[in-house]
């Protein structure tokens, strides 16, 4: 899977002519970005203030502040990037995946590897998914939706093939799975389980699901 | 006989704990500080901290207590429990998130507070409940024996991944207010699926 990148950058998709009023803003927005995530990676969510941020960023508080209103929708625009940057590389790889119970593990697997490097991150947004404003979840729930399409595709593609039984509700078997791929975020967070031990244990849980669903 | 002093510290920690309870349900575990805390229950700060180690130390404690009352019930009902094994562990199911549902905002701290970097040797995090896990897997171990459930069937995987589809539930809690009755619905239909696949 060399196609994937290491560190997720992915340029906001630019309409073709901007003033250059409009591309000094964009370039301070990427900017903010790039040290936040950063910051959010290295002292975690708490421990990153604006003033440090704007501090690596190289600019004012203020400056940080015209691109964002506040730490949580700055928080939230990193992962809607990481989000984004994993439709892609998700899909290679369930589509090339000769079942449902391979697509599923090799999409997850690609996701957990891609946030291996940043646990911190995922930590941090696992924990505000609980508190959030129903606004911002309203649109974290947008930014997922093609990877959670993704899932159900997979288990769409399963029944076409005739390994899974039509009988069931695949989006109540999706959402089980998606749960069971959010809940290992929590042993390679807490007790070190490698991107591997990540995946096989996954892959494990979805097994079991998958049984109820074989054709 | 405890002295007169041991008492008083029992009072301090039984108001620490009340305010911390009802102003996390309030207004948020964030929004909630231990300057506040010792306001509304009437103590110094300084006595707060010689209870607790943190904040996050007396949320877990909030939650220690409050499911004392639960679980002495829960076992209780848990014998009387008929039907069949995703009938039971349903119901089981059931009865938390109607526990849980009276003060949502609290649990859903304590969810997010387990997912915390900072958790202090003190803190139990959500999720380490034994008694309830103690109860899920004595309920499929019967069911195994009743010949409903392979012999064979990895029970401690099961439990996983059942705990797993009833925390995440919360969250239709959390993002559209979902209340206690929704979401064992749901969990219902979770429950039969994930033990589906492992009748003899």
């Amino acid at each position: 899977m060399n196609h994937i990148p290491m560190r997720m950058h992915v340029p906001s998709l630019r309409p073709q002519k901007l003033t250059r009023r409009a591309m000094a803003k964009q370039q301070t927005r990427e900017k903010v970005l790039q040290a936040a995530r950063e910051m959010f990676i290295e002292r975690g969510y708490e421990g990153a203030t604006i003033r440090d941020i704007a501090r690596a960023a190289g600019m004012s508080t203020g400056a940080v502040f015209a691109s964002f209103t506040d730490k949580p929708e700055l928080f939230d625009a990193i992962l809607s990037e990481d989000f984004a940057a994993l439709v892609d590389p998700m899909q290679d790889a369930a589509t090339t995946a000769p079942s449902a119970r391979e697509a599923l593990v090799a999409m997850f697997g690609v996701a957990y590897r891609m946030h291996a490097a940043q646990l911190p991150l995922i930590q941090a947004a696992l924990a505000a998914s609980w508190t959030r404003t129903p606004e911002a979840e309203q649109l974290r729930r947008e930014t997922m939706r093609p990877v959670r399409a993704l899932v159900t595709e997979a288990l769409e593609r399963g029944v076409d093939r005739g390994e899974l039984s039509q009988r069931f509700d695949l989006s109540l078997v999706a959402d089980v799975v998606w749960d069971l791929f959010l809940a290992g975020y929590r042993p390679a967070a807490f007790e070190g389980l490698s991107t591997e031990g990540q995946t096989g244990r996954l892959a494990e849980r979805i097994d079991l699901v998958l049984a109820a669903v074989k054709a | 006989m405890a002295s007169a002093r041991a008492t008083q510290k029992q009072g301090t920690r039984r108001k620490v704990l009340e305010a911390a309870r009802d102003l996390f349900n309030e207004i948020g575990y964030d929004e909630t500080t231990i300057r506040a805390i010792a306001e509304r229950a009437g103590v110094s700060v300084g006595s707060v901290f010689t209870t607790f180690a943190s904040k996050s130390d007396v949320l877990s404690q909030v939650m220690e207590d409050r499911v004392d009352a639960l679980y002495s019930e829960l076992e209780r009902v848990a014998r009387h429990l008929r039907g069949s094994v995703a009938d039971r562990i349903s119901s089981v199911f059931a009865i938390h998130y109607d526990f849980e549902c009276r003060r949502v905002k609290l649990f859903l701290a304590h969810i997010a507070a387990s997912f915390s970097p900072t958790l202090e040797a003190t803190t139990i995090p959500y999720g380490r409940n034994t008694r309830f896990k103690t109860m899920l897997i004595d309920l499929m171990a019967e069911a195994v024996e009743r010949g409903e459930v392979r012999p064979d069937t990895d029970l401690d995987l099961v439990l996983d991944t059942l705990m797993a589809a009833y925390a995440w539930n919360y969250r239709l809690a959390a993002q559209s207010r979902a209340d206690a009755a929704a979401m064992t619905a749901i969990m219902e239909r979770q429950v039969a699926l994930i033990l589906g696949g492992l009748r003899p």
